[in-house]
């Protein structure tokens, strides 16, 4: 395997852009500079991380619900998909491809490699940032409770990998940039802005069917709602945000109902308050979703890579 | 154990025919030139070696391993030079041959091997800013990296001026001295002839030929061009010349005649002219280039090809064509 030396070589080359200092700097602004911000000049004092990081700091801006790990996973998501959707298919068009599988690399290798050397390049400025962070916390004497800030950094990774595999996944599975491009931003627009829409839309849609079959009876209230859970948490944002909320909340339930609407939240409250929640809701489920995230679009764009006459 | 064997290899792209039932194999410590018109299949072939494509019917091995599942292990021990290719704006020169040296897993300094392919100076600067005949020395760099036991050059040429195109035939020479099986392909004939031990001529997808140069030649019979400077007044009689046996024609502006024939003819030639009250001043012979020998094969559909290669490097190839453009 020399999976290790592709990545090399690709951080290697990503350093010289500066694309990855133009990375740095967002990071360094958005991850770094809001806390400073916050909590140097807007903040009570006896300030916790938890107010800004945590899930409590969801806050209504207009009209829409967001919170700051919310925002952060949608920009680190865009800024992970900008980074690896021509990872593959750039070289494969230019033909540096050609001049890398010249050498002994498999082609598990190249994606192997891709996606480790990305995601270090998307890993780095967005360490710089929770470093910047860290310091403005302390400097500001904001009270900072490292059992759930550092998770929540290893998180904040995670999702980063996930996009990054997606991006190297489709770029992989490309035939074309365009193709990529296209394809990267059709699933970045259906993963950030369009999933409540799905997570909507499908549990009333199969109620709908149900009620037209004879002899199927319509589902009830808290089996859609908790159909439209289960949707949501599919969604690699959602998991990362509702995780989040789970280091900062009292309950593996509240972190789950985080920005649900008053409906859904009595409804949900009603039918899984009482006992254990189900698997599929509880966290380490929740974390394997994202894992799979991290997995499964890597290996797809390579086993269509693998099986490409270049 | 052959370096590269192929058996019945057929590769098509939907429709498009590339190859068709290609068997062949060269020999370990051979150099092998694989020759034909652009569009003819060697590249699709050098791929199908590579695993860059896999053949649609057929056995590519290489190096005792089968093409396609031994992949690595047949890179691990081949320097490739392949067609076109790009380097890597950002990274200089060094950085390219300090990857290739990662990646097989040798040791050794990266500013030597870039001063063997001649572009030392350039070893700081980002291969970006490199001209297409320094790219190709870079490519050629890395694929010397830990002396492979099989190289395999698809138009190693291409971007290189004539004492480039030099350099490279002295390397391909020195790393055949060195016990290396070297595979390339070429549309330029020049460079062929001068460091092949066998050809193979590709054409349409199919091998039309496959010998030593000596052994095309033989084959196929062309004649070789007789050059005699003439002096005096008397005008050549090339009706007489023409009526020899082994001569196919015979022209002439005045002050050269040129005969086309068989090099056992030569001297019947010349004492005919003389007889004849011509004086002879000097002449020469060459022989069919390749270039001829490959026009018979491919056919004239070939002209790109010849084209170049008479532009390229080769003097003898010049000589000839001139040869040609005296005749009616």
């Amino acid at each position: 395997m020399t999976w290790d030396d592709v990545a090399h070589k690709d951080f290697r080359d990503a350093i010289r852009s500066r694309w990855l200092w133009a990375l740095s700097v967002v990071f360094v602004g958005f991850i770094g500079g809001v806390p400073a911000l916050l909590f140097g000049y807007y903040a009570p004092a006896e300030a916790s991380a938890a107010d800004l990081f945590g899930a409590a700091a969801s806050m209504p801006l207009l009209g829409l619900s967001l919170s700051y790990s919310g925002v952060l996973a949608f920009v680190i998501a865009f800024i992970a998909l900008v980074t690896s959707h021509g990872s593959i298919i750039d070289e494969r068009e230019s033909g540096t491809l050609k001049l890398l599988l010249s050498l002994p690399h498999s082609r598990l290798d190249v994606v192997a490699g891709k996606f480790a050397g990305r995601t270090v390049v998307v890993a780095v400025p967005v360490l710089a940032g929770f470093l910047v962070a860290v310091v403005a916390l302390f400097a500001t004497s904001t009270s900072v409770d490292l059992s759930t800030f550092a998770p929540q950094v290893a998180l904040t990774l995670l999702v980063a990998a996930a996009f990054v595999s997606l991006g190297v996944g489709v770029s992989a599975a490309a035939r074309s940039n365009r193709a990529a491009t296209v394809g990267i931003f059709g699933l970045y627009f259906l993963l950030a802005f369009l999933w409540s829409l799905v997570a909507r839309g499908f549990p009333s849609l199969l109620d709908a069917v149900f009620g037209r079959l004879p002899g199927v009876d319509r589902m009830a209230a808290e089996t859609i709602a908790e159909l439209r859970m289960v949707v949501k948490y599919l969604n690699p944002l959602r998991a990362y945000e509702t995780l989040v909320a789970e280091l900062y909340a009292d309950t593996a339930l509240g972190a789950r109902l985080v920005k649900a609407g008053f409906r859904e939240q009595a409804i949900l409250q009603e039918s899984l308050g009482g006992g254990a929640l189900p698997v599929y809701f509880r966290g380490w489920f929740i974390f394997l979703i994202l894992l799979a995230w991290i997995v499964v679009p890597a290996v797809l764009g390579y086993l269509s890579f693998r099986d490409a006459d270049l | 154990m052959a370096a590269i064997e192929l058996d019945g290899v057929t590769k098509r792209f939907g429709d498009v025919t590339a190859v068709q039932d290609l068997t062949f194999r060269v020999g370990e410590g051979e150099v092998f030139g694989f020759l034909g018109p652009n569009g003819a299949g060697k590249s699709t072939t050098i791929n199908m070696i590579l695993d860059f494509v896999r053949p649609t019917a057929g056995s590519v091995r290489a190096l005792g391993h089968d093409a396609q599942d031994g992949s690595v292990a047949v890179r691990r021990r081949t320097g490739v030079l392949p067609e076109g290719f790009d380097v890597y704006d950002r990274l200089t020169g060094r950085e390219h041959v300090e990857f290739a040296m990662r990646s097989k897993d040798v040791e050794a300094d990266p500013d030597a091997v870039l001063d063997r392919v001649g572009i030392a100076d350039a070893a700081d600067r980002t291969a970006g800013g490199y001209s297409k005949g320094m790219a190709q020395r870079l490519a050629l760099a890395m694929a010397l990296v830990g002396d492979p036991d099989l190289l395999i050059l698809d138009e190693p040429s291409s971007g290189l001026d004539p004492a480039g195109a030099k350099e490279m035939r002295e390397i391909v020479r020195t790393e055949a001295e060195r016990g290396a099986t070297v595979f390339f392909s070429s549309h330029v004939l020049g460079q062929v002839e001068a460091v092949c031990d066998r050809v193979g001529i590709m054409r349409e997808g199919s091998l039309v030929a496959e010998d030593s140069i000596q052994g095309l030649r033989e084959a196929i019979g062309t004649d070789s061009t007789l050059r005699i400077t003439v002096g005096g007044d008397v005008i050549p009689d090339l009706d007489a010349v023409e009526a020899l046996d082994g001569v196919s024609s015979a022209t002439t502006d005045g002050e050269t005649v040129v005969v086309s024939c068989r090099d056992d003819a030569k001297t019947t030639v010349i004492a005919t002219l003389e007889e004849d009250g011509v004086t002879v001043e000097d002449f020469e012979t060459s022989e069919a280039s390749l270039e001829d020998l490959f026009l018979a094969y491919t056919g004239d559909d070939a002209d790109e090809g010849t084209g170049a290669g008479g532009a390229a490097a080769d003097p003898t190839g010049a000589d000839d064509a001139a040869g040609s453009e005296v005749e009616p």
